[in-house]
């Protein structure tokens, strides 16, 4: 055949290519039945902005990070001094006598900066804790599945069973005030609790699969286990996985929001949880809407677009679920 | 089978929940002695004499083997010898029971408004899958899962509570008469279920969602079966074919989601009761980490486990003895 000669003839680039057609198709084809999706599609269109924010912050924001409003002109008595502690947080001022289009906050910092920046925080904590779950959840699910009904299955369907039977916030709020309030022991403990769900599916998936004729083929082929789930296991169930991940990212962001109300995350952090702390510790909660209302908006639109992906990859991945 | 439920079955499930109650058990041992130093070190003055330091840390058991501190730990935690709160002389267990009812009371309302506002959601938007209802209450659904609910409760206190829009409804928590006193008169038991409101709202604004979503999946599931079409076909009602034939095979995957659900509307009723001063267990929880108040805050985390444990159990006792189709553990 011509296409074959040209093939072997053909740059790298082509041949890997004509190589992987099938995987271009097959992700044309789920990106075709995402689109139908108009939840998916919105879901991913707030996502994307937000990674944008998070990557072009310092030319978003309208000030630095370090930058303090000015407290009503120059302080040139005490009781100027006095007066000016008691002027922020200040409502939105648009450059008369500075420019802080969501008002301040109670140290003289911009709203909207912080903000742009906290999406750094909230995208660093969502992708860590679902990364982390799905590197437990799936190959645990995987190994549970391919050998279900034998102790090994047996022994990790336990250990998942006595998980879900502990309370998970406080089993964080415990985890985290014993280990301390990093970002990154926030990030464990909340991993330490959620691949349980990734795990669980990722098995009845694997169950399912390991019936087909297609792995007993490679079975008597002589393929080893290993290669039959890594090789022909891993990339079915690895949809699936996906669907987690978004699912694990949102409630990961909404854990560590918690958390900063409950006075348990690294305040220093620049997160939109530790602003809504802020806001609360310095009892601003009912009257600096300008402060309160935007991290809180942020945080539910940044988990609703991962959950918005998420529920559409699962129709997508899931055919039944829409005949 | 006179009963449906066999002794063997309910003998494996309370099995079950005691070895999930010895691990959380071991867990708090474990996160409890890998804390750098030890209880003594921690909540001392530094400048204490080494020989008060003896005596304190032999009163608590500290000097002696791991192992026999391990299994003094599980024996005292199983007979609910909680110690002594660290700021008051109370024994820990007089604190869980004078708060246990109150959060009872705050998660099974919210419990049982999720699980039928959810379910009877999801059952009308899986009917309806693909309309404007179906798409737009599958995204506001969605939506107000995803709220951190701490916030959707000050928006709530902000609309309902001060005055900022003109409306009083409903108080901002903090529970003048305490709660036992509501069961003496009817004015005092009102004004309970009044504190009651905003709290519940908040949970279950959030938490219904988290039924909608498995419902609506298993009812368009259900629907494209073949004995729905029969139903049809033999010109039942929509009404009957909708309730009484597709929503009633739907629910199974609902029952397992109303088990997973237990623990997550504990997470919610933790923070919740703390946004509200609701005087409940999540809200001791959350004291006393702060003030660092361990021997409290350990067993405020146990009772929630406890708690959540006890509340699977017999969640799942009352479905496997409603639903004949599910198994009971003979031979799965």
């Amino acid at each position: 055949m011509s296409s074959q000669t040209e093939g072997s003839e053909g740059s790298i680039l082509q041949r890997y290519r004509r190589r992987h057609a099938g995987t271009y198709r097959s992700i044309g084809r789920g990106w075709e039945r995402f689109k139908t999706h108009r939840i998916g599609v919105v879901g991913l269109g707030i996502f994307l902005a937000i990674v944008a924010m998070a990557v072009f912050a310092p030319f978003l924001s309208p000030h630095t990070l370090a930058w303090r409003a000015p407290s009503g002109g120059a302080a040139s008595s005490l009781s100027d001094l006095a007066s000016s502690t008691t002027s922020h947080p200040a409502p939105p001022q648009f450059g008369d006598p500075y420019f802080a289009p969501l008002g301040t906050d109670h140290r003289g910092a911009d709203v909207l900066t912080r903000l742009v920046y906290g999406s750094r925080t909230a995208l660093y904590i969502g992708l860590a804790a679902g990364l982390l779950s799905s590197l437990v959840g799936i190959p645990l699910g995987l190994i549970s599945g391919f050998y279900g009904d034998t102790w090994i299955d047996e022994a990790i369907q336990r250990v998942v069973d006595i998980m879900y039977g502990l309370p998970f916030l406080p089993l964080v709020i415990v985890l985290v005030a014993l280990r301390g309030t990093t970002t990154t022991n926030i990030i464990l403990a909340i991993a330490v609790t959620s691949w349980l769900n990734n795990c669980i599916v990722i098995r009845g998936e694997t169950l399912s699969l390991k019936e087909r004729s297609y792995i007993e083929a490679a079975q008597v082929a002589g393929a080893s286990d290993l290669r039959i789930v890594f090789r022909h296991i891993l990339p079915q169930v690895l949809p699936l996985g996906f669907v987690y991940l978004a699912q694990d990212a949102a409630f990961a962001i909404l854990t560590q929001a918690s958390l900063a109300f409950l006075g348990l995350a690294d305040s220093t952090a620049i997160s939109w949880g530790i602003m809504l702390q802020w806001v609360q510790v310095t009892g601003n909660v009912y009257n600096a809407l300008w402060w309160m209302i935007p991290p809180g908006l942020m945080i539910t639109l940044l988990a609703a677009a991962f959950y918005f992906v998420g529920y559409s990859l699962e129709d997508v991945t899931n055919p039944q679920a829409n005949p | 089978m006179a009963t449906r439920i066999s002794f063997r079955y309910l003998l494996k499930r309370v099995l079950v929940s005691v070895v999930v109650i010895w691990a959380l058990l071991t867990i708090l041992f474990l996160l409890l002695k890998a804390m750098p130093g030890d209880i003594t070190t921690r909540l001392l003055n530094p400048n204490i004499k080494p020989a008060d330091l003896q005596n304190l840390r032999e009163q608590y058991g500290l000097d002696e083997p791991l192992w026999v501190q391990y299994l003094k730990w599980v024996r005292n935690y199983m007979v609910l010898d909680f110690g002594y709160s660290l700021r008051s002389p109370t024994p820990v267990i007089d604190l869980i029971i004078e708060r246990l009812p109150r959060t009872l009371v705050l998660f099974t309302t919210a419990y049982l408004l999720n699980l039928t506002i959810g379910t009877l959601a999801g059952i009308e938007f899986g009917w309806k899958r693909g309309s404007v209802e179906d798409r737009t209450g599958f995204m506001g659904g969605l939506t107000l899962y995803s709220i951190p609910y701490f916030w959707l409760a000050w928006l709530l206190l902000l609309v309902f509570s001060y005055q900022q829009f003109g409306l009083t409804w409903f108080p901002p928590g903090k529970m003048t008469p305490s709660f036992e006193s509501a069961f003496s008169s009817v004015e005092l038991f009102t004004g309970v279920l009044w504190h009651l409101v905003l709290p519940v709202v908040s949970l279950s604004a959030v938490g219904w969602a988290g039924y909608m979503l498995v419902m609506r999946t298993s009812m368009q599931e259900t629907l494209g079966e073949e004995y729905i079409q029969t139903a049809r076909a033999k010109g039942l009602s929509p009404t009957a074919v909708k309730y009484k034939h597709a929503a009633r095979n739907a629910m199974i995957p609902v029952t397992t989601q109303a088990i997973v659900g237990i623990a997550f509307l504990i997470d919610g009723s933790v923070i919740v009761e703390t946004v509200f001063s609701w005087p409940g267990i999540g809200a001791l929880l959350v004291q006393s980490i702060l003030n660092r108040n361990f021997p409290v805050a350990l067993a405020a985390f146990f009772m929630l486990g406890v708690l959540i444990v006890s509340l699977r159990l017999v969640t799942d006792i009352v479905y496997t003895y409603l639903d004949p189709r599910i198994k009971f553990g003979e031979n799965q």
